[in-house]
């Protein structure tokens, strides 16, 4: 079972664009960003396994990039990427300030569907819309 | 420019043996100024303060020269300079040079040197130029369904291209099951996806005057360093960008190219490229390019020089060789692997397509 987790996040006043980790200046518009967060659950946008990398890193490594809920995207490190697919759904987690992404069972998207549905009152509709569309295409994709 | 691959000699000697082979044809003793491009020689060879050092060392102490840097793309930025002081009445002559020597150290030292040109957050996650790369293909292939298959033929057909260029690294060809069976780097790509770690240094002289080929359009394009800023993975709007702006100067679009020089770092950039510039419409690049139509004899040749797979990629080298075959292509003195063509496109890509340039070439009648 994993346990969700919020990542630091910041916002662009201007584009809404929201990234992570926190940057001083939005890339596209040069203003100063202000501080928000998001749920540390995604969806992989892709990944790769590094057979020969760099210093300091095993092989092989394994790295995905996941897009975040609102759009942020970032780069995470796994413990292998069997049954990892694009469009995965997946926990991000940060230990020692380097990202980890883990697979989502049933039971993990379900647990954090009624958790949120619960915590975020206002935002019921949206999220929920959201989270039932991510279990269906999880289940959809076996 | 020279014979790419692994050199011995210093890379000022290279740029020397380069700029004198230019100045040479283009029958200019000591051009206006000089334009020298390098990614990195301060890590690769310790040296720095680069336009002094060769500008001193070609005997040219006096002609005012400076240094332009892009990553990867270096070349192309500095045919940009050379061009911009040329439009702009400051010189008549001005000789561009670029060039990189790196083969003399280990590989992943070599990897890591161009890596710091991926955003250092990213970097942390141990993420290459392959690294990054392997990611990207898979997006695409998932994306457009564009096959290994598809792919792997880019390696092969500019290997066969290179076997007809003496100045190319690698002069044998490799059959589709070599490229697909060779050793995984970052899953998707294989090792045969990927151009080699090349020396060498290529140098053209740009003239006020008309000559045989002209610069009929140049653009630049960017993109935010961070790979992770980007909401897709699967074009590089980096090279839209440059390719707008060029076929904007130039007055006409992709339907008039006949011949492309394209940065094939990794096989799956060159379908990308070849989309990004309209070259070929997109979701195609992979199909045509098992049909033969990119191929020496098809009906768009791209990359005649065997490309940055085959030919080879000395960084800062590159756009610059690009702009030589091209300028051999149009003025009919490409031995060997001649094409027909009028107009041809350059483009070059910088970091993970951070920075990158187009170029449009056009014989005069």
């Amino acid at each position: 079972m994993i346990h969700e987790t919020i990542v630091s996040a910041s916002r662009c006043p201007r584009c809404r664009r929201l990234v992570v980790p926190p940057a001083p200046s939005c890339p596209d518009h040069g203003l100063r960003m202000e501080p928000d967060s998001v749920p540390g659950v995604g969806e992989v946008v892709s990944f790769t396994t590094l057979h020969s990398p760099p210093e300091g890193f095993r092989s092989p490594l394994h790295i995905a990039l996941i897009e975040l809920e609102g759009g942020a995207r970032l780069f995470c490190h796994g413990d292998e990427t069997r049954g990892i697919k694009i469009g995965s759904r997946v926990a991000v987690e940060a230990v020692d300030a380097i990202f980890y992404f883990s697979s989502l069972s049933f039971a993990d998207r379900a647990r954090l569907f009624w958790r949120r549905a619960g915590a975020r009152g206002e935002k019921v509709t949206a999220i929920t819309k959201s989270v039932v569309k991510g279990i269906w295409k999880g289940r959809s994709r076996g | 420019m020279t014979r790419f691959g692994r050199r011995e000699e210093s890379l000022p000697d290279l740029m020397a043996e380069a700029a004198r082979a230019a100045l040479a044809d283009a029958d200019v003793e000591r051009p206006d100024a000089i334009v020298v491009a390098a990614m990195n020689p301060e890590e690769f060879t310790g040296e720095g303060n680069y336009g002094s050092l060769i500008n001193t060392h070609l005997g040219f102490s006096r002609v005012p020269a400076l240094r332009v840097e892009t990553a990867t793309s270096s070349g192309l930025a500095a045919f940009y300079c050379g061009y911009l002081a040329i439009a702009a009445g400051f010189h008549r002559t001005v000789l561009v040079l670029g060039g990189e020597k790196m083969s003399h150290l280990p590989t992943p030292r070599v990897s890591e040197i161009i890596g710091r040109s991926i955003d250092p957050h990213e970097r942390r996650y141990g993420t290459t130029m392959p690294a990054l790369a392997g990611l990207i293909t898979r997006a695409v292939m998932h994306r457009t369904g564009l096959t290994l298959r598809e792919i792997s033929q880019v390696a092969v057909k500019n290997h066969a291209n290179a076997t007809r260029n003496p100045y190319a690294h690698f002069q044998e060809a490799v059959t589709l099951e070599a490229v697909m069976d060779s050793r995984m780097v970052a899953d998707p790509l294989r090792l045969y996806h990927c151009c080699p770690i090349s020396d060498g240094a290529a140098a053209v002289v740009l003239h006020a005057e008309a000559g045989p080929v002209r610069v009929a359009g140049i653009g630049q394009g960017t993109e935010a360093i961070a790979v992770r800023y980007r909401s897709d993975l699967t074009s590089f709007r980096a090279t839209q960008s440059a390719a707008q702006a060029a076929y904007r100067m130039a007055g006409f679009g992709p339907e008039r190219v006949e011949v492309a020089e394209i940065h094939d770092a990794f096989s799956p950039f060159e379908l990308i490229s070849l989309e990004d510039t309209g070259l070929i419409p997109a979701g195609k690049a992979g199909r045509a390019t098992l049909d033969g139509e990119t191929a020496l004899d098809g009906r768009l040749p791209v990359s005649p020089s065997g490309g940055l797979k085959a030919r080879g990629h000395p960084l800062a080298a590159t756009g610059i060789a690009q702009i030589v075959e091209l300028t051999w292509q149009l003025s009919g003195r490409a031995e060997g692997r001649q094409v027909k063509a009028r107009v041809g496109l350059a483009q070059s890509i910088g970091g993970i397509a951070t920075n990158n340039w187009v170029a449009l070439l056009e014989a005069r009648p």
